[in-house]
């Protein structure tokens, strides 16, 4: 059998460019019509895989999901949103081998619309998933000042938000603070998205700040308990115990439950009652304080040694290679200062109070160190050196 | 074209012949515009849109198969993994023994047969064949590629419209080649890489000559196709890195197995496939069958990314989607299925296949090396997409394109010496303990010798300096008279001398000649005014010996001059230096 085509073309150079000419066009139009049907049913056929895919995603079977986005991109490749949710379902499915690939489709519709938030933000995510700090905090500010198709506002604070949280749980604080500062000036009036600020900045131990948002909560919600407990918790980690004390009795008034808030106030009152350079207290009760917080070292200190089994007596025999046990050292300078105290009265010794308050707050520094963090009594005097410290500083 | 028949049955009115008068004499005049060199051009523009348009719905039937054949989504342990492959199988059989016979196997060496042997002659039914039959064998997951088919497709429409337009017996054996460029550009989206495959493997011989229309057939078809298909490349390049001069032994590693795998592949092919052409005749209808159940039962039990071309799993594997014992498993198991599917006779490519190979391969290597080594800071896409090139220089031993293709691919400069240096090292494995070419191997076992690139490299060229004797001692001057030079040569033993002609040039003269002269007593004439009008061609030391050949009879010396300086004489030719040269083995290097 032996096929021949016939000879159809004549031999005129001009003629034969011409008749190929309108070949290759009719060959044109029907190629196209044949493509624009296909990719008519690849598109069709991909939608339909899409939706299965997302179905799979929304039940957090990405193994599936990852497999109907695939083959909805092979029906319509170049289709920007299978991509993206290939992309998100390879990101989410926990591999780490495919965070790769998950990024690399992100990279090429980025490439495409850098100016896209949703491809940014995904991106942001892959980076996060990588702990790559700086290429998170790029594409998130990518995201934030990027476009969105719908709410961008809500968008770009949820975006900022997120970044706070990663940069949070990286410890990257002076970051996260940075943002923070950033993303109070775009809050909406919405004690709901104060409340969220505050915990942020509570995180980011910026208490100050924190104290800052709960008041705006409480600014549109005087009532609310979750605020009053917040404020008051910020109070008392920045070391205003006066204003903590105030918001913890208005949140425990608001819920008696709140076994945090109990607690902090109870500390809270015995460093009002027990501190010794509270201002409008007279120099008989300041005595008084003083004297009380040296027993009550001088008591923790005995415990604490009796605890790790270390010989309080040990400062006058030292052994045999010299060196002296930390508390050991304490009680030496304890038992030698207890003598001052007679002449606290004195309006000369006006170091005095410092000095022996000054031992008091070494030896509650060295027993939280040694044997772990107070409670009552002395737990308020560590907390008043720690303000205190931090005054001086 | 109402006009010209109305013309013809003698109704037109005046006009309307004036008007045809016109355009005829407009048609002659610019068929003198049109000369072959130029129309051939323009030609080359049209096979390469003609291809395109032929692989756009080569690549639609392949798809459209597949879909209806296998469906959308992949299923493992789905009875239709073994079942479709065999069944079709079967069909492809009956119609390459029956309707379609010539189609066998890739199509590269049919193509280059049609150059050296048939002067271009391709059957337009091979581009029906090969279009119908390797699109259901590779839509219905036979391990092959729609390349090297494209490539066959593109040259025999060249073939067919060179006929058609009866164009000379020179250029109607270019189409073949210019046909494959297109197609296989097309296929690939990779015009470089096809055109420089092409030459590599198809021509076998760099020519400058074809180079033109080869570049614009394979551009205008990657044009046609990325119209209709879009510009999206292959893969989706992962970010590739190379960052320090001593990973380069570690791509020298997967280059050294990439030519083993190479060599492992070849010898497998180069094996089984006469055995299985030895078998009886009706054996022939069922090893496509058997091809595609063992196909199929591998995709059955796990492994279906081995089924049909299998650029998804590449895609994947160039971003770390597996592990490095899946990635091994993946390119030992494709070199069975490419193997069984080849030598059952089934039409299709092997370049897919090859590159799915060297990207598990690479993967692998990489992976590997990255365990032992984890400084390495190549990721497992850089070593995918080097792989790919390593296996296409030692199994297609194509080394030029396959540096260039994983270039074009990746277009990532940044890589190139890894890919050189693997390819190089893959490149003399294969080599070295594989002589014969593949497509080499497949030709000679088909009883035909063709030329090849590597050939060529293989074969010392004998130059007209290896035949070069010393300059002689005696050169007689033109300007001198005839019994001046007779007295000259009475102390020489030559018989024939070179004369220096004034005021440049070189001509011969025999002793008989001269003495001839001198007895006829034109002793007082000087040599010039006796001598032959046209000087004797001078010769350069570099050229191929077979140009002296075509003076050597003529000329009884021919000078061999300095390129720099054509009056300096570097040494001459005579008819015996060269014939003995031809007849001694060759001493040059």
């Amino acid at each position: 059998m032996s096929w021949t085509l016939p000879k159809l073309i004549p031999r005129s150079a001009p003629i034969i460019l011409i008749v190929l000419t309108l070949a290759a066009a009719t060959g044109f139009a029907a190629v196209g019509h044949l493509v624009a049907r296909y990719n008519a049913n690849q598109q069709s056929r991909g939608r339909r895989l899409y939706a299965q895919g997302l179905a799979a995603a929304n039940a957090g079977r990405y193994d599936e999901a990852i497999a109907a986005f695939r083959a909805a991109l092979t029906c319509d490749p170049a289709n920007s949103q299978y991509q993206l949710s290939l992309a998100r379902a390879l990101r989410d499915s926990n591999d780490p081998r495919r965070l790769e690939e998950a990024e690399s489709y992100l990279l090429a519709l980025w490439q495409r619309a850098p100016q896209d938030a949703a491809v940014n933000l995904a991106l942001a995510r892959v980076a996060a998933h990588r702990g790559a700090i700086e290429d998170a905090i790029r594409y998130y500010h990518n995201a934030m000042y990027g476009v969105w198709n719908s709410d961008p506002d809500a968008n770009r604070t949820k975006a900022r938000i997120e970044l706070i949280q990663f940069l949070l749980k990286k410890a990257a604080l002076a970051n996260a603070e940075s943002e923070l500062m950033a993303l109070i000036t775009a809050l909406p009036p919405d004690p709901v998205a104060h409340l969220q600020a505050a915990q942020l900045f509570v995180q980011a131990q910026d208490y100050t700040g924190a104290l800052k948002q709960y008041r705006e909560v409480l600014h549109y919600d005087p009532s609310n308990a979750e605020a009053l407990a917040g404020a008051g918790e910020a109070a008392y980690l920045a070391g205003d115990y006066a204003t903590a004390q105030r918001y913890l009795q208005a949140a425990l008034n608001q819920n008696p439950q709140d076994a945090n808030a109990h607690q902090l106030l109870a500390t809270a009152d015995l460093i009002a009652r027990n501190n010794p350079f509270r201002s409008h207290i007279s120099d008989v009760e300041r005595n008084r304080r003083i004297t009380a917080a040296f027993a009550q070292a001088g008591k923790r200190l005995t415990e604490c040694a009796q605890q790790t089994g270390i010989d309080l007596n040990a400062a006058s025999t030292p052994t045999a290679t010299n060196s002296v046990s930390p508390l050991a050292a304490l009680q030496a300078r304890w038992t030698a200062t207890k003598p001052d105290l007679d002449r606290l009265r004195s309006p000369a010794e006006t170091d005095l109070p410092d000095t022996i308050m000054d031992v008091v707050f070494q030896i509650e520094q060295q027993t939280a160190f040694a044997c772990g963090r107070p409670q009552g009594l002395d737990l308020a005097f560590l907390l008043i050196s720690q303000k205190r410290e931090a005054a001086i500083q | 074209m109402s006009e010209l028949a109305a013309a013809s049955s003698g109704e037109a009115s005046p006009s309307s012949v004036v008007r045809l008068r016109t355009t005829r004499r407009l048609f002659s005049s610019l068929d003198g515009v049109f000369n072959e060199e130029v129309f051939f051009l323009i030609l080359c523009v049209f096979i390469g849109i003609f291809s395109g348009l032929a692989v756009v719905c080569f690549r639609l039937a392949i798809d459209w198969t597949h879909l209806a054949l296998l469906g959308p989504l992949p299923q493992t342990h789905s009875w239709r993994l073994f079942a479709v492959p065999s069944l079709v199988g079967l069909v492809v059989a009956v119609l390459v023994l029956h309707v379609f016979p010539g189609i066998r196997g890739s199509g590269v060496n049919q193509t280059k047969a049609a150059l050296y042997i048939f002067n271009g002659y391709i059957p337009f039914r091979t581009a029906i064949g090969k279009f119908i039959c390797a699109a259901l064998a590779i839509g219905s997951g036979q391990s092959l590629g729609p390349e090297d088919p494209s490539l066959q497709i593109g040259a025999s429409i060249a073939s067919a419209l060179g006929r058609q337009l009866e164009i000379s017996r020179e250029k109607l054996r270019l189409m073949a080649p210019v046909g494959a460029a297109a197609g296989l550009a097309a296929a690939f989206n990779a015009p470089i890489s096809a055109v420089l495959f092409v030459i590599e493997e198809v021509i076998g011989r760099w020519s400058a000559g074809i180079l033109g229309s080869v570049v614009l057939s394979a551009v205008s078809s990657v044009v046609i196709v990325r119209w209709f298909l879009g510009s999206e490349p292959l893969f989706r390049i992962p970010v590739t890195t190379f960052k320090r001069p001593t990973e380069l032994i570690a791509y020298a590693v997967l280059g050294i197995a990439g030519g083993l795998a190479s060599v492992a592949f070849a010898k497998s092919i180069g094996y089984l496939r006469p055995r299985l052409k030895q078998l009886p005749r009706w054996t022939q209808y069922l090893q496509p069958a058997f091809a595609g159940l063992l196909i199929g039962l591998i995709a059955f039990l796990g492994a279906p990314q081995i089924m049909g071309a299998g650029y998804d799993s590449m895609d994947q594997a160039m971003h770390g989607q597996y592990a490095w014992k899946m990635l091994a498993i993946l390119a030992v198991l494709k070199i069975l299925a490419t193997t069984v599917s080849f030598v059952s006779g089934t039409p299709g490519g092997m370049f897919a296949p090859t590159l799915f190979v060297g990207a598990m391969l690479g993967g692998a290597v990489g992976d590997v090396e990255r365990m032992f080594f984890p400084h390495l800071t190549g990721s497992t896409g850089t070593y995918v997409l080097v792989g790919m090139g390593v296996l296409f220089a030692g199994f297609l031993r194509a080394p030029m394109t396959s540096v260039f293709m994983v270039l074009e691919v990746s277009g990532n400069y940044e890589i190139i010496l890894p890919v050189i240096v693997a390819n190089t090292f893959s490149y003399l494995v294969s080599r070295g303990l594989q002589s014969i070419p593949i497509f080499d191997l497949l030709t000679r076992q088909d009883g035909l010798i063709l030329p090849s690139l590597e050939e060529d490299r293989e074969e010392a060229i004998l130059r007209v300096e290896d035949a070069m004797l010393p300059v002689p001692k005696t050169i007689l001057n033109a300007t001198d008279y005839v019994d001046a030079n007779a007295r000259r040569i009475q102390d020489s033993t030559d018989s024939a001398f070179l004369v220096r002609m004034h005021p440049s040039g070189w001509s011969a003269i025999t002793r008989d000649q001269l003495q001839r002269l001198f007895q006829e007593g034109k002793g007082e004439l000087t040599l010039a005014s006796v001598l032959p009008a046209p000087s004797v061609p001078s010769l350069y030391p570099d050229l191929p010996l077979d140009a002296a050949l075509r003076y050597v009879n003529t000329y009884a010396l021919v000078p061999v001059v300095n390129r720099a300086n054509s009056l300096q004489l570097e040494g001459v030719i005579s008819r015996e230096s060269v014939f003995q040269k031809y007849g001694a083995p060759s001493t040059h290097q």
